[in-house]
């Protein structure tokens, strides 16, 4: 993130601007202190002590089990074939989740981008999965919607002999994806609506008139006038995506086994139920440096797509 | 190639009110170009859009080569246009954006490639094809609508105030390098501008529109010599012709004191009416010196003058009527200031009298 960031230019060495001796400096700073500090201290000071008991054996069942082990919790953590199985299941849920929702979203936005009696209504509607608690979202995917006997789905699809299917217990991870995807399509579906009323129509209009049909509009004008507003659809919702755990805690706990569980779950199971400290601090800290990785590349992709590149002919 | 027509042709955005095109009949022949002018809200943007296919056509209908387009959707027309803000594809680059059309016609890449290298040659474009439209200035990215236009080869070329977007001096250049090229092309064009100067100095013919109705259809000298109506009067011409309402006299009317006669036949025309509207434009004052006779000429204290090097206009108000204005058109170099006494005459040769009333031309 910093890397991204215009760095203040420093008072005293501004060229032009008259010289500010180094108490004036501070002086001017003051007032900006107490939130850094403040920030440093709720941020950096539990990551570094983080730091500081990834290094340590240290089991919260066994006391005075705390010992310093240099990096023998990291070792672990790359043998256990549970983590990757996790690291694999967090992939999947956080990329297909986000690719799926952009799609649907993208259909939506563009049934949303016409005119028809009701849109106000539809789009209201559209939009509400979003202002749901996650929470109560994943109790409502659980009970009402997926549950073997009582659930909507079932019942809607039992006229075509499927009743009875175990979803949750059965497919776990596309159970959770599917809470996920319904709650964060219409996200998508908000920004690139948006992005598709930025379309300037004299645009459409002169590809009307150059004999475009609909679809070669679709292509060869709005998905590339969409790509940024896809582009950070795909950021926003990665971000936040794979820090997401209630819809995992609610709906199946992670399992059957680590079947539907992500990085956070796994290492809230390691911390809290199996209250492994040293370890689950390692795994928080290959996970903070896989995601700095990660959103390295991405923030660098929408800034470089935001810095206007080609806008506005 | 193509005789394009509008028959009682009608636009009517809200049924019951007012039509943004009321009933227009234009015919454009084959290779001429015709210049729809008109202030803003006068609908001549909307009767191109109707022409292009991007506004349904409510009433009457249009023809192009004599084919009915009015349920032809926009691509089917054979017809290319020129958007006021150039309306290039951002993502594509200049050649791709020119063989745009092409391709969505089907046509072959080398086909393609090549009819767009002769168009960026006749255009100047030949070394930004590669370049996106944001890397090109205002001119550039006109000439690259232009070549979207005219890669196509279509029957009518659409052109809705191409020029506006571009500074004094890139206008008057292109406007010229407009018409040039479609007289060496003889493609039919229907070009909207609000700008009476390149009505006048492009069109073949012009037609001068109001509210949505046709004013006169005409070629610009005859706009000019004969308007058929003082809005055409007060629209064709710069700065505008004068416009006095005065009353009858014996033999014409009366003006500061003076009186002008009028021709016989503008006085049959005129009958009983006991007022009409004059028109006489800057450049059909005489100035006189002001020591003159004062029952021959037309006393008047100046306002503004505007030298302009070849000539100059003096605006000016009556010394008997404070609230009457002219414009008088005069040599190069003037001795008149703000405040000075002027004494004019208009040539009673070249006078337009309008009905007071209605504003039609006499006779």
């Amino acid at each position: 993130m910093t890397a991204t960031m215009e760095r203040p230019a420093a008072p005293e060495t501004t060229g032009g601007a008259p010289m500010i001796d180094r108490a004036e400096g501070w002086r001017r700073r003051a007032p900006l202190l107490p939130a850094l500090i403040f920030t440093i201290i709720v941020t950096q000071i539990p990551f570094i002590l983080t730091l500081w008991y990834s290094l340590q054996s240290w089991n919260l069942v066994r006391p005075g089990s705390q010992e310093f082990v240099w990096f023998s919790n990291y070792a672990d953590v790359f043998a256990d074939s549970q983590f990757r199985t996790v690291a694999l299941n967090t992939v999947i849920m956080t990329l297909g989740s986000v690719l799926i929702a952009v799609v649907l979203g993208l259909l939506l936005a563009l049934l949303l981008n016409r005119q028809f009696v009701g849109r106000g209504v539809v789009r209201t509607l559209l939009i509400t999965p979003f202002l749901i608690t996650p929470v109560a979202a994943a109790l409502l995917w659980k009970t009402v919607l997926l549950d073997p006997t009582l659930g909507l789905i079932n019942f809607v699809l039992t006229p075509f002999g499927a009743s009875g299917t175990e979803w949750i217990s059965n497919y776990p991870l596309a159970s959770v994806m599917a809470a996920l995807i319904w709650q964060w399509t219409p996200f998508m579906m908000l920004l690139l609506l948006a992005g598709l009323q930025s379309m300037p129509t004299d645009q459409l209009e002169a590809a009307r008139v150059d004999g475009a049909s609909a679809w070669s509009t679709f292509r060869e004008l709005t998905l590339p006038h969409l790509r940024r507003f896809i582009e950070l659809g795909v950021v926003l919702g990665t971000i936040y995506l794979v820090n997401i755990f209630d819809q995992v805690y609610m709906m199946t706990q992670g399992g059957p086994g680590v079947a539907s569980a992500n990085l956070p779950f796994y290492i809230y199971q390691r911390a809290f139920l199996g209250f492994d400290i040293g370890q689950s601090a390692a795994m928080g800290v290959v996970v903070v440096i896989l995601t700095l990785i990660a959103a390295n590349f991405a923030l660098r992709l929408i800034f470089k797509s935001f810095s206007g590149e080609e806008e506005a002919a | 190639m193509a005789e394009v027509v509008f028959d009682q042709a009608s636009r009517i955005y809200t049924p019951g009110a007012k039509p943004a095109v009321d009933s227009l009949d234009l015919t454009v022949a084959d290779g001429d170009l015709v210049v729809l002018v008109g202030p803003s809200g006068s609908g001549k943007s909307t009767a191109l859009r109707m022409l292009a296919g991007l506004e349904p056509i409510d009433a009457g209908s249009v023809r192009i080569d004599g084919r009915d387009v009015v349920d032809v959707p926009s691509k089917d027309r054979d017809i290319a246009m020129v958007f006021q803000n150039y309306a290039l594809y951002p993502s594509k680059t200049v050649a791709e954006n020119m063989a745009f059309p092409l391709k969505m016609r089907g046509m072959g890449k080398e086909e393609r490639a090549q009819r767009v290298r002769q168009a960026a040659e006749m255009l100047g474009l030949t070394d930004f094809l590669d370049r996106k439209p944001k890397a090109l200035s205002g001119g550039q990215r006109q000439r690259v609508a232009m070549g979207r236009a005219i890669v196509r080869e279509p029957q009518v070329f659409l052109m809705d105030e191409p020029l506006s977007n571009l500074d004094a001096k890139m206008r008057v250049q292109t406007r010229a390098q407009i018409a040039e090229m479609q007289n060496r092309l003889a493609v039919s064009t229907v070009y909207v501008t609000h700008d009476q100067v390149e009505a006048m100095t492009m069109g073949d013919k012009v037609a001068v529109l109001a509210d949505g109705k046709l004013q006169q259809y005409a070629t610009p000298p005859e706009l000019y010599d004969r308007p058929i109506n003082s809005f055409v009067a007060g629209f064709i011409g710069s700065p505008a012709m004068n416009l006095l309402d005065l009353p009858r006299s014996s033999s014409g009317v009366t003006l500061g004191g003076i009186e002008i006669p009028l021709p016989r036949e503008v006085s049959d025309a005129a009958g009983s009416r006991d007022r009409l509207t004059v028109g006489i434009r800057p450049e059909d004052w005489v100035l006189e010196s002001t020591g003159s006779d004062a029952g021959s000429v037309v006393k008047a204290v100046v306002d503004v003058v505007e030298e302009l090097g070849s000539e100059s206009y003096l605006y000016a108000h009556l010394a008997e009527d404070t609230s009457t204005s002219i414009v008088v058109r005069g040599p190069g170099r003037v001795q008149v200031r703000f405040g000075d006494p002027i004494a004019v005459r208009p040539n009673p040769d070249a006078l337009h009298v309008f009905d007071a009333e209605t504003g039609q031309r006499l006779p």
